[in-house]
């Protein structure tokens, strides 16, 4: 048997003539922890939704555990999902919410009662077992929500944006938990999320979805270090990638960059002279060089201090935002000396925006 | 003094002034009329002592005279049976119908909406159709029961006493199920999607996740319209007087149409009064459970 717990090969989706998802190829590895992630509208939970059975897929294979699941419905494909509204049953208490999947599969009373005393103790919801949903806090409803997915020992977790509705300081803490769980179970977990620090915190794989297609897939580091391309650069990563326009120098080892006024840096590969393209360079990866070994001065347009890091947003066109670890007094409209570290400029073509081998 | 100007402006006293406006107003409209029958029910009234209040008081004489009188119990027997049969019929057409329109099939909206057209038809017009339709010679209903081959001969639906009951009650089921299925759909419509789609992840099967999520969810829903069920149903008045005026020999007759018939037809004002006041008596118990249902509304 295959070491893929989930695997989706060709799969198409249309909503009579939208193309919700273009040919997505995914293995999902058992005991992997994937994230989707992308903007609204990516069909990021589109493709949850087809994995949980609640949306059809159009064309493709989906096959989970070694067993095809086109056309099976969602009770039988034995998954859980934790919904991003929780869905917890209001009538219900939490005893019966977690107790409910059971119920349904003719479990006896006596052992869905023992197992959610069992789930709720790894939870810390053993004192909340006789409340209702109405009567917990947002981050109680969510571990309830979680709780329910753990009981039944699915065969995978899907999780549907299930941290936005909490508040920041919660959402990083549950980002722990959630992995923590995670790797305690050993099971197989699909995240959908469009916040990319979620994505890459929590995930060993990273999905990018943009317009129903794939854009790229991979470690979260490789994603960062290595976007295939132009979208991928700038949706990766916090504060965005820094774009300028270039054309390749005429001996090919340098780049003229277009910041309102011509700017030469030494290229990070051969390109051939002439070529249009893009140059991506990450806030954090420009740093403040001496007067001597600058390769660029450009003038500040503003400076914001969070007190453990100094954002310098240029007055050029495009603006270049840096990210600089250190305080220093400098004020807009002076020319500061800057240095880009070579081996980590990206090159994109300027027209199809993929980045170059 | 000032205080108690203060408070009127902005304060309790500002507060109660608001309340007591629609509190005078439904006492006037409906406390004394309510009070005034009750009393009613009490005293000797004829027709000479009609137009004053002070008329000698009798104590529970008129109870005791209706209970007497050998039409009173099958009234409300028939009462009993008309209220049940409609609100039974009313219910599960007007939740079946609900349930298939909330599938959400092209139109399902639409076709919906067309549905309270039977609503809103005055009772008086709804029966003349349905004089029609029950008719015992050319009635419609009579040539699908018979072509179906249900029944050999016709049924002679207003004017045989064993059916006279049900020619009312069907016509009364037909007028409330639209009602039924917008308050049932409205309710179906607030129980989110989510929560079918977890228990649908969760292993439940369609007959399961209508016991287990729409049912329970619905309980104060379906509380409110049955106890709205039994006000509208002990209020049908027109139904009667247009199909079967309560005969043949009372096979028919309701408390309330009876009522009516006592004080006006039969000038017997202080008799229609008290089947009003023990008519109150019911209403008030589905009030309360109306009142009761739609205050322990589940939140999610």
């Amino acid at each position: 048997m295959t070491a893929n717990q989930i695997e989706l090969s060709g799969v198409n989706k249309y909503y009579g003539a939208y193309h919700a998802l273009r040919n997505i190829d995914l293995k999902i590895r058992k005991g992997s922890f994937v994230a989707l992630v992308g903007p609204s509208g990516c069909g990021k939970s589109t493709l949850l939704r087809s994995l949980a059975g609640l949306e059809s897929i159009s064309e493709g294979e989906l096959v989970i555990a070694g067993a095809r699941m086109n056309g099976v419905p969602p009770r039988k494909r034995d998954l859980a999902m934790v919904f991003q509204s929780y869905a917890l049953y209001p009538h219900m208490t939490v005893e019966e919410n977690l107790t409910y999947s059971l119920r349904m599969r003719g479990v006896g009373k006596a052992e869905a009662r023992r197992k959610a005393e069992e789930v709720a103790a790894t939870t810390g919801l053993s004192n909340l077992l006789g409340r209702y949903p109405r009567e917990l806090s947002g981050g109680q409803r969510q571990r309830v929500a979680m709780s329910r997915a753990i009981i039944r020992n699915p065969k995978a977790f899907l999780f549907d944006e299930p941290l936005s509705n909490l508040d920041a300081a919660l959402r990083v803490h549950m980002r722990k938990e959630i992995r923590a769980l995670h790797e305690r179970l050993g099971a197989t977990s699909v995240y959908v999320t469009h916040d990319q620090i979620e994505a890459m915190t929590m995930a060993d794989h990273v999905v990018v979805m943009r317009q129903g297609v794939i854009e790229q897939q991979g470690a979260p580091l490789e994603l960062y270090d290595r976007p295939a391309n132009q979208f991928v650069a700038g949706f990766i990563g916090s504060p965005a990638m820094n774009f300028v326009p270039c054309i390749a120098g005429a001996d090919g080892r340098s780049l003229v960059l277009d910041l309102g006024t011509p700017q030469t840096v030494i290229a990070p590969k051969a390109v051939a002279a002439g070529r249009a393209l893009t140059m991506g360079v990450r806030p954090e990866h420009i740093e403040l060089s001496s007067e001597a070994d600058a390769t660029l001065r450009l003038p500040v347009g503003a400076v914001e201090s969070t007190g453990a890091a100094t954002y310098v947003t240029t007055a050029t066109l495009p603006e270049l935002v840096i990210v600089l670890n250190s305080r220093i007094q400098i004020r807009p409209g002076e020319m500061i000396p800057l240095r880009l570290d070579q081996s980590r400029l990206h090159l994109f073509d300027k027209e199809t925006q993929v980045r170059l081998a | 003094m000032r205080r108690f100007l203060l408070s009127i402006s902005d304060g309790r006293g500002f507060d109660i002034g608001l309340v007591s406006v629609p509190l005078a107003f439904l006492f006037a409209m409906a406390g004394l009329p309510l009070i005034y029958n009750i009393v009613m029910s009490f005293q000797e009234v004829d027709m000479f002592s009609l137009g004053t209040f002070a008329r000698p008081f009798v104590g529970f004489k008129n109870y005791v005279t209706l209970f007497s009188l050998p039409e009173t119990w099958p009234i409300l027997g028939n009462t009993a049976v008309f209220v049940i049969a409609s609100i039974a019929g009313q219910f599960t057409i007007g939740f079946g119908l609900a349930l298939f329109f909330w599938t959400g099939f092209p139109g399902s909206s639409w076709l919906r909406g067309l549905f309270l057209v039977s609503w809103i038809m005055p009772g008086l017009v709804v029966g003349a159709i349905w004089n029609w339709i029950l008719s015992g010679d050319f009635g419609v209903l009579n040539y699908i029961l018979r072509e179906s081959g249900l029944i050999s001969d016709n049924i002679f639906w207003r004017s045989d006493p064993d059916f006279s009951l049900w020619a009312v009650v069907i016509a009364n089921i037909w007028l409330g199920i639209s009602f039924n299925m917008i308050l049932l759909s409205v309710g179906l419509s607030a129980i989110s999607q989510d929560l079918y789609e977890a228990a649908e992840l969760d292993g439940a099967n369609v007959i399961q996740r209508f016991y287990t999520i729409t049912l329970p969810m619905m309980r104060s829903t379906i509380g409110a319209i049955i106890s709205l069920g039994l006000i509208f149903t002990l209020q049908q008045f027109d139904l009667f007087a247009a199909i079967t005026a309560g005969g043949p020999n009372n096979s028919s007759n309701v408390a309330q149409y009876w009522a009516w018939d006592l004080s006006f037809r039969q000038y017997d004002f202080a008799q229609g009064a008290t089947v009003s006041v023990i008519m109150i008596v019911f209403v008030m118990i589905a009030s309360v459970v109306y009142v009761r249902s739609t205050r322990h509304e589940v939140r999610g």
